[in-house]
């Protein structure tokens, strides 16, 4: 048997495994694998490979049946796109496109079938086969259509993409520019000659190609958009803070926070009797927390899902076995329990950290780490004896203006020798309260 | 099967992590502006470690809080400290309070010292939000926009038998010394250092035409009594 190579057919064997690669990659670089969105993603990409497959299959062998097929592997694609990038951004199927995408679908499938929707043509030398009229315009429309979700999931994941993870989100928009707008114009130009059938698909190739290296570069940038996770947190059953993590820079305000979340653990577990998984819905995102035998660990995260809850329990799981010594005998030094960033590693691995949030970032060093004069270090330990009063000032001290330090021991020793002159008799003449307040 | 920690740790006992740390001391010891793109590209010249393992040390220090983000304090963040900004209010309405009632009132017995406390002070005052004057041998505290005299005035009125004494003289233009702690139901000698303090202030005068009664200064009567109105007022609306 003869088999029919034309120039499209080799483009497009070149276009479906890279194509079948960027899907692959989805899958294998990520550590956490169970993502629905991704999930749709991808087999969004696989139904794309087999568009391209029956498609170079058809011209390969001149079968009008692959022919008919192929065009309508756009079905399930688009609907797969539309699904995946939607439930990314908004935890939802339902869109206004899938309901298009879903109706331009099934006309698809009808055209595929009519007597005249495929026919043979001549070009460059070369017998080749294509669908025409209806079906034809109905396919372009398709591919018209997955444009917009696939272009809307590289701009988002770009404009939301963390400083650590731009560059690489960037060059992940770059080929997505090349795959949406870029190769369907050049698809345009089929109509006035249909050699640009090869040029948009060395364009698409090269596009996802960009993008295969993007995801190889940062597999992060696919875990930008289906949530973010702020902040995880271990403590011990008497509320003491082992161990905790940002991933974005939080105003939380700490006594409230934990306030709130032993008066939490105390409700679930004293009052309602409830163990184990918890999530709270809060104004702007979820608290998921999970008491095990020693500790509690909590998550704050943008929104809930199975694969947070599951990364949760495997965190804490893992936690209490790792640090099962420690925690039998109440150790509550967070130092000995520092080695569990490891299992951020192992259980978060593939959400983005937003603590830088750009180059011009201002960062000061904390007190601990500030080097001061001797003779002004000595006289600051005299001053604060409190060893967490002593770092947090010396933090202070590198935010404050020159000849700060010289002005407030000035202050200081004015303010000290006035209060030792003031006797018990003037301090009553100043403070209106001082009787009352004696009682 | 028991997971274990395979991979070494970061931490700051690391090599490179101690060296990011050394370098950004550096750079502000050098009264440098130290910031992402300063630290990184410092970092990356000496030590030669790639893109994603110094951004990643960055992120570990600023998750550890080894680095915070912040810059030499404003006039506009430097009120972002809570305890400072508990402080300003206060002196905002309390005009005139001495340090020993600030210590008392703004700081709890868990949250800071005394020199704490001076600290913040020194911080307004040089952020201007604050100014000090003596009263007598009294450190006092005002918004930095009040004005001095005014400042002194309330510092005085805030004690309760100084305000009876300054009431009585404005009702009665003057009053003989000697009357005055009758007439305010108070001990003599409590209302004698009063006044005493009061004629040492320049707030009232004895009159020498008048058989050396006692009489507010007539110079500040009009603040005296403005201040006195205004304290009223707001002690309603409390």
């Amino acid at each position: 048997m003869v088999l029919n190579w034309t120039p499209e057919v080799i483009v497009e064997i070149f276009a479906s495994i890279i194509i079948f690669v960027a899907a692959l990659l989805t899958y294998f670089e990520p550590r956490t694998k169970k993502i629905r969105s991704l999930f749709f993603v991808r087999m969004g990409m696989i139904s794309l490979v087999l568009f391209f497959v029956l498609d170079l299959l058809g011209n390969l062998f001149l079968s009008t049946i692959l022919i008919r097929l192929y065009p309508i592997m756009l079905f399930p694609t688009t609907i797969f796109f539309i699904i995946g990038i939607n439930y990314m951004i908004k935890e939802s199927f339902n869109s206004i496109l899938l309901i298009i995408a879903f109706g331009a679908g099934v006309l698809l499938c009808y055209l595929a079938f009519q007597p005249d929707a495929v026919a043979f043509e001549f070009r460059w030398g070369y017998i080749d086969i294509n669908p025409v009229g209806m079906f034809e315009v109905m396919e372009d429309f398709l591919s018209f259509f997955l444009f917009i979700p696939v272009f809307y999931w590289g701009l988002k994941t770009w404009i939301n993409a963390p400083f650590s993870i731009k560059k690489e989100a960037l060059i992940f928009f770059i080929g997505i520019i090349i795959v949406a707008p870029i190769s369907l114009t050049i698809l345009i130009f089929y109509y006035w000659d249909p050699v640009f059938i090869i040029y948009s698909d060395i364009t698409l190739s090269i596009g996802v190609f960009i993008l295969c290296i993007a995801i190889f570069m940062e597999p992060k940038i696919l875990y930008i958009l289906p949530f973010s996770v702020f902040r995880i947190f271990v403590k011990d059953r008497n509320g003491y803070p082992l161990f905790d993590h940002d991933w974005s820079e939080s105003n939380i305000n700490e006594p409230i926070f934990t306030g709130f979340i032993n008066a939490v653990q105390l409700m679930s577990e004293e009052v309602m009797n409830i163990g184990g998984l918890l999530s709270i819905d809060l104004t702007e995102g979820i608290l998921i927390l999970n008491e095990s035998e020693y500790i509690i660990v909590g998550l704050v995260a943008s929104k809930s899902s199975k694969l947070l809850k599951d990364s949760i329990v495997g965190f804490s799981n893992d936690f209490e076995e790792i640090f099962q010594k420690e925690l039998k005998k109440s150790i509550i030094d967070k130092k000995e329990y520092m080695a569990a960033y490891e299992l951020i590693d192992k259980y978060f691995s593939n959400f983005p950290s937003k603590l830088i949030k750009s180059r011009k970032q201002p960062l000061l060093l904390t007190g601990k780490y500030v080097k001061i004069p001797l003779e002004l270090e000595n006289k600051l330990r005299i001053i604060f004896p409190d060893e967490e009063e002593y770092e947090a000032i010396k933090t202070e001290l590198i935010k404050s203006p020159l000849s700060f330090t010289y002005g407030f021991t000035k202050l200081y020793n004015e303010l000290k020798d006035e209060i030792e002159k003031i006797s018990d008799e003037e301090m009553k003449y100043l403070d209106e309260n001082y009787e009352r307040n004696k009682q | 099967m028991k997971p274990q920690i395979l991979t070494k740790t970061i931490g700051l006992e690391h090599p490179i992590v101690k060296r990011v740390i050394e370098i950004a001391e550096e750079i502000l010891s050098k009264n440098k502006v130290l910031n992402v793109e300063t630290l990184y590209n410092v970092a990356k010249k000496r030590l030669k470690i790639p893109r994603n393992g110094l951004l990643f040390i960055i992120q570990y220090l600023i998750n550890k809080k080894i680095l915070i983000e912040g810059s030499k304090f404003s006039k506009e963040t430097v009120l972002s400290n809570y305890v400072r900004n508990r402080i300003y209010s206060y002196i905002i309405m309390n005009p005139g309070v001495h340090f020993s009632i600030l210590r008392k009132e703004t700081l709890s017995e868990e949250a800071g010292s005394s020199g704490q406390l001076v600290w913040h002070l020194e911080m307004l005052l040089k952020f201007n939000y604050i100014k000090k004057i003596k009263v007598g041998h009294y450190t006092i505290f005002l918004p930095y926009e009040l004005d001095e005299n005014v400042g002194r005035i309330l510092f005085i009125l805030r004690d309760r038998i100084n305000n009876k004494i300054i009431h009585l003289l404005i009702k009665n233009e003057s009053f003989i010394k000697s009357d005055i702690y009758k007439e305010i139901d108070e001990k003599r000698a409590d209302v004698y250092y009063r006044i005493n303090n009061l004629l040492d202030h320049g707030i009232i005068t004895l009159n020498q035409d008048l058989d050396n009664r006692m009489c507010i200064n007539h110079d500040l009567k009009e603040d005296i009594i403005k201040i006195l109105d205004a304290t009223k007022s707001s002690i309603k609306k409390t």
